[in-house]
């Protein structure tokens, strides 16, 4: 339960808003870099944190991401032409660089330097791993570069996608640290998705319901440690790490690659849920590939051109009673990805948590949600850091392993829970 | 025309979403297995609860268990902050779930009695392990294999603040 006060201090994001100045501490994914994929292509719009944009590659490849209206009389750069090294608006022909600088006012004389005096609030933009994360803080203050192993490995290793949730962010990445409800909304594809059957530890997932949870700060987040009875004397561990403020790992299954979401903030009613999957000592398959680009795992299927889920509230989630009654699907809904947003989404655009009736095994969401409001005040007041802007605090994996009863988890899984490169993951 | 998912998950229409107590008061009863946990229970407890119950010892008289075999025999007690000995049994009977706090590398043992009373009224026990000056990473471990055994949720807390953060959440 949180008072409404609570609710609103940490699912508004906004320019000024406490938890917007602490989104706005970190690199995060905007876009992924096939939606610009050559130079002078058409320039995207794309709004983070309730702020419209635009991102455009120049003629010389390089990235920007700036306000979406010219300066001019506020006409959208979405129509503008990516010519020459720069965006051109089509009104009156202004014409801006990937730092936002206006280089060209036609109607004024070149010599008078008044194109110099305009400039459009820009964002940092880079790619690295088959995604383009922005900065949109402090220039003074702009942290390294994001280190999280998915976007470090080479890129045959790793597979990104994203999807448009209708809902507040934090209710989504909620879903990404409460493991209980694995068992139960996603119990009929552990035995048949591509990308999770077949894993060993997935009859332990099956035989015991009831996991018992840990959950243990890092220096980035949290590990949230969900166990499970196992043979002689041990028990089955599955190990999720969360980095502030979004990052989230599924624990990994058998060899099959390992993923996890990041829930960026479009506005407060919208968020893209991004999902990688990566595989730290191997390239991806073409049938993993093909899988993901089918929808399988946690990623979905589009609707044709768009990062819509084919599956979304405008169709009802394609609901079928028959196969929930059937037992193939928990919900109704198929596929991972849409279980959780269609139920998400159900929760109202920000879900009212004054409401909620919380329980023990809530504890990682409890913590979570403490973590980020603690953060945000320190940085309001103090101006400390947050956890997670640091990229050490990247290099954590998830984990799945078999430990004998009497150890900590986090010793006991201490190496596993470590990115290392070449290293392949601790997974049962 | 907009199917009803997509009309039912507007912000309009959350708006007509039914205003009333949708549950009643529980009772959380917390335990503080130490010394150190005992200060941070006592101050805790001045703060506005919704009916939870404090207590910042356990004292008991003989061996066994109230859950064990034989352990009916069992008189252990809780004390308040009042200074009043309340019925451990009786205690965790009246729950809704139970919360033990302990500070790390404390000697957190009586746990397995009050999980004991916890077993046999089938109340869910939650356990938080909270930091003191100078404990070691060992001593947090230490703290943790007492409560393993037990609890169906515990959490490591970096602050003393998550006391507050974690019951106001579970309305206690």
């Amino acid at each position: 339960m949180l008072k409404p006060e609570q609710n609103d201090y940490v699912t508004q994001t906004g320019p000024g808003t406490p938890m917007g100045e602490l989104f706005r501490c970190y690199w995060i994914p905007a876009l992924l870099s096939e939606e610009l994929p050559e130079n002078d292509c058409p320039p995207v719009r794309v709004k983070l944190l309730s702020e419209r944009l635009l991102a455009f590659r120049d003629s010389e490849g390089r990235l920007g991401l700036i306000d979406e209206f010219c300066a001019h009389r506020g006409v959208s750069l979405w129509f503008g032409r990516n010519e020459d090294c720069g965006l051109r608006c089509p009104y009156h022909g202004w014409k801006f660089d990937v730092t936002g600088q206006c280089v060209e006012v036609p109607s004024e004389p070149a010599e008078s330097g008044y194109a110099k005096k305009i400039k459009l609030k820009s964002y940092p933009l880079i790619e690295k791993g088959g995604v383009l994360w922005t900065y949109m803080g402090d220039p003074a203050k702009q942290p390294a570069e994001p280190e999280f192993e998915f976007c470090t490995v080479p890129l045959n290793q790793t597979f990104s996608s994203k999807r448009l949730q209708e809902n507040n962010w934090l209710q989504a990445m909620e879903g990404g640290i409460d493991s209980s409800h694995v068992s139960w909304l996603h119990r009929g594809d552990l035995s048949s998705d591509p990308l999770f059957k077949g894993a060993a530890g997935n009859k332990y997932n099956m035989a015991d319901l009831s996991p018992v949870f840990e959950v243990v700060e890092s220096d980035g987040g949290l590990l949230i440690g969900a166990r499970r009875n196992a043979e002689d004397d041990q028990y089955y561990w599955r190990i999720t790490p969360w980095v502030m403020p979004t990052y989230t790992g599924v624990p990994p299954r058998g060899d099959h690659p390992i993923h996890g979401h990041f829930w960026i903030p479009i506005d407060d009613h919208n968020c893209w849920a991004w999902s990688y999957d990566y595989h730290p000592t191997r390239p991806l398959s073409d049938t993993e590939v093909q899988a993901m680009r089918d929808g399988k795992g946690i990623h979905v299927k589009y609707v044709p051109g768009t990062y819509i889920p084919l599956a979304n509230k405008t169709n009802d989630y394609l609901m079928n009673r028959e196969a929930q009654k059937a037992g193939r699907t928990y919900s109704g809904v198929e596929g991972i990805g849409m279980q959780d947003a269609s139920l998400q989404e159900s929760m109202g655009p920000i879900c009212d948590r004054t409401k909620e009736n919380l329980v023990g095994t809530d504890n990682g969401v409890i913590m979570a949600r403490h973590r980020l409001m603690r953060a945000a005040k320190a940085l309001a007041e103090k101006g400390v850091i947050p956890p997670g802007v640091n990229p050490e605090h990247h290099k954590v994996r998830q984990a799945a392993l078999l430990l004998k009863r009497d150890v900590h988890f986090k010793d006991g899984a201490k190496e596993a829970l470590v990115a290392k490169k070449g290293v392949r993951q601790t997974s049962v | 025309m907009l199917s009803e998912s997509a009309r039912m998950t507007t912000a309009q229409e959350a708006s007509y979403r039914i205003q009333y107590p949708n549950s009643k008061r529980r009772a959380a009863k917390v335990i503080a297995l130490d010394r150190t946990s005992a200060k941070i229970v006592d101050e805790v407890s001045r703060l506005p609860w919704n009916g939870a119950s404090f207590f910042t010892s356990l004292s008991f008289s003989a061996k066994g268990s109230p859950g064990a075999e034989g352990g009916e025999a069992l008189q252990a007690w809780l004390n308040d902050l009042a200074g009043h000995a309340m019925n451990l049994v009786a205690e965790v009977a009246s729950s809704d779930f139970v919360v033990v706090i302990t500070a790390a590398g404390e000697d957190a043992r009586a746990v397995s009695i009050i999980a004991d009373a916890c077993k046999l009224h089938n109340k869910s026990l939650v356990g938080l392990v909270v930091p003191r000056d100078g404990a070691s990473e060992e001593a947090v471990g230490e703290s943790l294999n007492h409560l393993r055994p037990y609890t169906r949720m515990l959490v490591v807390a970096s602050g003393v603040d998550y006391v507050e953060a974690m019951l106001t959440a579970l309305r206690a």
